[in-house]
């Protein structure tokens, strides 16, 4: 992996984007979201695409960790927040008031900023999702939670103290414990809000490698305001401003040539 | 500003002189406040001495007859002076049991709806209401108890459980007996409503103080509300619920009046809970100042100091519990 | 557009109804627990306001069979609470003031703080039995005063706690900013402290009166009862509680009816003083 933090040279990696082959796993089309009066996405239309990573990049308070939040419908659990507009997951209307939050959010997976384990072991952290959504024997659900935490490179490191407490591990070792409950429920899409802000560099690189190998099964979006991080991981990079999105495409092109000028004066750090 | 620290730069040496004065006079005062407010926090653990002290001392008699069988005993004979306290000990108990198995559920389900279900505009009316219920005075909740709710049983749910319970073995003998109205299950059930209040306000407050972040990963994994109030809130705040808990339980054991108007004041033990039984507080509140003889008053002053040990150990217990949360919180 | 699919499985089908079962077992004890709680107003309404009249206030206990009202007990409750106010009240702001001033951090401060907890919550009935060994056991007479020194043992740990938690608000850079100027600590807290906290420990105090005004246990062995019109705060004396505990359990018609309007007088007084406090309370946590 080419983890030099150098986002002028970044082509070399994601060569293989072919955009002939490009789904849409999610679509996104005239979304607003507001948060009482205040409206804090403006006109959003973006496709997210099968398989690959894409990036959310901008200036704090730009909306993009709300746009996040409106891809799991996680705004719902708070009062006067409400998105408009259209946003499909497979062609399903993920906004529709009719939806299953629950089974939007097993199919969409989420990872948070700061690490957030259960407050239980490090076992049932990762089967008590699990057995959500299915009934397995105890050795089958054994297999599938060290498949999960291999899965998050943290296997090696817990497989001794399963029944540790989860809060116990390091945060590093904490955020990818999360990264494994999310995957063991098998979503197709998986959320990244953030997710090393809170950690160390070492701690940072690990997540990074995980990504790029997650990316062979799902979708993946990640947030976040390192602009290396962003041009390490994505293949698809999307720059907000103040609620709006002002361009989106290939990582390498929106990191070596884009074509609005604030994208260029927030990658070359004039603002932000 | 140039005046200012001009004149503030230089003092004549009067103006020093004086200047030390004025504070010499103020750390005078300092010294003093600071003592007078550290002799007033003493004056709490004075308090707490002075109570633990004057009841050791009233009931130094009865200790000296009775000995450590007093705890044992379950006669209560003012005409032969022979005391013990296991039936008071045993109502005082089994009413406070009864009182949890009923509001602990109710109370952490009505918080439950409070912090996950409600819609926000009517969070803070019900909030506020079962706070101000939390402040009637328990005399209130005892004449209701006396007036409204003994007769209501009588008449309509004790001899309905006396007939459903009457066929089955053990239960039978729990359910035996006349139904009198008042008796320990009547004094558990108004306990129940007098502590439902605090259960559901500290579990309302532990509850919320779960990080938001914590329950949106549980959201975010598919989990309903319920399993996210089980699996997480639950978990995460056990040593909040526990305190909480604690405390509604010291409050039910030291009640008083609310359990006084309907207990009965029969010193027995019977294994009916719709027989008459006495609590440690109902017993003194209605013997202490007809009780003749020093034994008498010293056996019931016993009672007081046994109470008060059994509901400091809990209310202690309690207070830990929530102050570990705290901690976590905090941390 | 369609839904996401899955809705059918038989797993997901149980966790769902699971989660309605409990969702609708909390919106069911919330409706009990509210409907008891009204239940018990509702009655004490119903049997209070009929007995409700001028003569209430204005004439003596009467014996069984006659009429008459509760003027010496009000009398009597509202001397010894503003008796155990005027103790309680300077002790419990002093020493609330230690825990959160000069010994925020110390040793004694949280031993005080915990036991101050427990006192909080301890068995009124046991403090009664305290000041009966104090002063009345010792004196060899009931009193008012024994009374109201009882009430003013209940009112010191609720007014240490509130005025510690209102001090702790105070930010520190005000204490800071009354340092710069070479306030001393002292001047700091009684000219600057107590101002930006002082709505918030008048709610405390509040809440003590709201508190004792209700409580029957510690007086029914300090104060006794009287039924007869006495202001001797040396002499025994009656009190609104301790006359409905009496009047309640008696089998007189009259007297029954006067307990219940005495029990409505207290809830209407003690539900004012909590509205009126956590009204205060509210504004001194937005200002």
């Amino acid at each position: 992996m080419n983890s030099v933090a150098s986002f002028t040279v970044p082509s070399v990696t994601h060569a293989a984007v072919n955009a002939g082959d490009l789904t849409d796993k999610v679509t996104i089309r005239n979304l607003d979201f507001f948060y009482g009066d205040n409206r804090a996405l403006k006109d959003i239309n973006v496709s997210l695409y099968n398989g690959k990573v894409t990036a959310f990049i901008g200036p704090s308070g730009c909306g993009k960790s709300t746009l996040l939040r409106v891809l799991n419908r996680m705004y719902d659990l708070y009062p006067n927040q409400r998105a408009t507009g259209d946003v499909s997951l497979d062609n399903e209307n993920i906004l529709d008031p009719a939806q299953d939050l629950n089974l939007l959010r097993a199919k969409v997976g989420m990872v948070f900023q700061k690490p957030t384990p259960f407050p239980m072991t490090i076992y049932e952290n990762i089967a008590f999702g699990i057995r959500l959504y299915e009934k397995l024997p105890k050795s089958e659900l054994d297999g599938r939670v060290q498949r999960a935490l291999e899965r998050a490179a943290l296997w090696n490191e817990v497989k001794d103290k399963l029944g540790a407490n989860g809060q116990s591990l390091s945060g590093g070792q904490q955020q990818r414990l999360c990264i494994a409950r999310t995957v063991a429920v098998r979503p197709e899409v998986i959320l990244l809000d953030e997710p090393c802000s809170a950690l160390d560099p070492i701690s940072t690189a690990k997540i990074e490698e995980l990504i790029d190998e997650l990316k062979e099964d799902y979708t993946l979006v990640i947030v976040t305001h390192n602009m290396q991080q962003a041009a390490r991981v994505s293949d698809y990079t999307a720059f907000m401003y103040l609620g709006e999105l002002v361009e989106f495409g290939e990582t390498a092109k929106i990191f070596t040539k884009p074509d609005d000028r604030r994208t260029q004066d927030y990658i070359t750090g004039r603002f932000g | 500003m140039a005046d200012i620290a001009y004149e503030g730069g230089a003092l004549s040496a009067t103006e020093t002189v004086d200047r030390a004065k004025v504070l010499r006079r103020l750390r005078l005062g300092d010294s003093a406040f600071r003592h007078i407010t550290r002799v007033a926090a003493i004056s709490v653990l004075i308090i707490l001495s002075g109570i633990i002290l004057s009841l050791v001392y009233g009931a130094w008699p009865a200790m000296q007859t009775f000995g450590i069988s007093f705890l044992f005993d379950e006669s209560w004979n003012p005409v032969t002076e022979r005391f013990g306290a296991i039936a008071p000990i045993y109502g005082t108990v089994l009413t406070s049991l009864i009182a949890m198995l009923i509001a602990v559920p109710i109370g952490l389900f009505i918080a439950l709806f409070l912090t996950e279900l409600c819609p926000m505009w009517l969070r803070r009316p019900i909030g506020v209401a079962i706070e101000l219920l939390a402040g009637i005075p328990s005399i209130i909740y005892g004449i209701w108890g006396l007036f409204v709710f003994a007769p209501f049983l009588q008449q309509h749910v004790q001899p309905f459980l006396i007939d459903l319970f009457g066929p089955i073995p053990i239960l039978n003998n729990l359910f035996a007996g006349p139904p009198y109205g008042i008796g320990i299950l009547t004094a558990g059930l108004i306990l129940a409503i007098m502590v439902l209040p605090f259960i559901t306000s500290i579990s309302r407050d532990v509850f919320e103080a779960v990080p938001p972040v914590l329950k949106e990963a549980a959201y975010g994994l598919g989990c309903t509300t319920w399993e996210v109030a089980r699996y997480v809130v639950l978990p995460y705040t056990r040593v909040g619920v526990i305190g909480g808990v604690m405390l509604g339980l010291g409050r039910a054991l030291g009640e008083t009046m609310a359990v006084t108007f309907v207990i009965g004041n029969a010193h027995r033990i019977s294994g009916s809970i719709l027989a008459p039984g006495t609590t440690i507080s109902a017993t003194i509140a209605n013997e202490f100042t007809e009780a003749v003889g020093d034994i008498y008053t010293s056996s019931l002053i016993m009672l007081g100091l046994i109470l008060f040990c059994i509901t400091f150990i809990v209310l202690a217990f309690a207070r830990l519990m929530l102050m570990r949360l705290n901690a976590r919180v905090g941390a | 557009m369609a839904l996401i699919s899955g809705a059918n499985s038989p797993l997901y089908a149980k966790r769902r109804r699971k989660n309605v079962i409990t969702m609708a077992l909390a919106f069911a004890a919330t409706a009990l627990g509210l409907t008891w709680l009204v239940l018990v107003l509702a009655v004490l309404l119903w049997n209070g306001v009929g007995g409700l009249s001028l003569a209430v206030f204005t004439e003596m206990t009467p014996p069984p069979g006659a009429a008459g009202g509760l003027l010496n007990p009000i009398v009597g409750s509202l001397m010894m609470t503003v008796v155990a106010v005027v103790i309680g009240t300077p002790l419990g702001i002093l020493a609330g003031t230690y825990l959160a001033e000069y010994g925020r951090y110390d040793k004694l401060s949280s031993v005080v703080r915990f036991i101050n907890d427990i006192l909080l919550s301890a068995p009124s009935i046991v403090i009664g039995l305290f000041v009966y060994e104090v002063m009345v056991a010792s004196l060899g007479h009931f009193s008012g005063w024994a009374g109201a020194v009882a009430l003013a043992v209940i009112v010191v740990p609720v007014v240490v706690r509130t005025t510690e938690d209102m001090l702790t608000l105070v930010p520190d850079t005000l204490r800071e900013a009354a340092a710069s100027i070479g306030l001393p600590r002292s001047l700091m807290i009684r000219h600057v402290a107590y101002k930006a906290a002082r709505a918030g420990m008048i709610t405390g105090v509040l809440l003590a009166i709201a508190r004792i005004s209700g409580e029957t246990a510690p007086l029914l062995f300090t104060a006794l009862n009287n039924q007869f019109w006495s202001l001797d705060m040396a002499a025994p004396m009656a009190s609104l509680p301790v006359v409905i505990f009496q009047f309640a359990l008696s089998p007189y018609k009259d007297w029954q009816e006067l307990a219940w309007t005495g029990a409505l007088i207290i809830t209407l007084a003690v539900l004012a003083l909590s509205i009126v406090a956590r009204f205060l309370g509210a504004q001194s946590k937005t200002s």
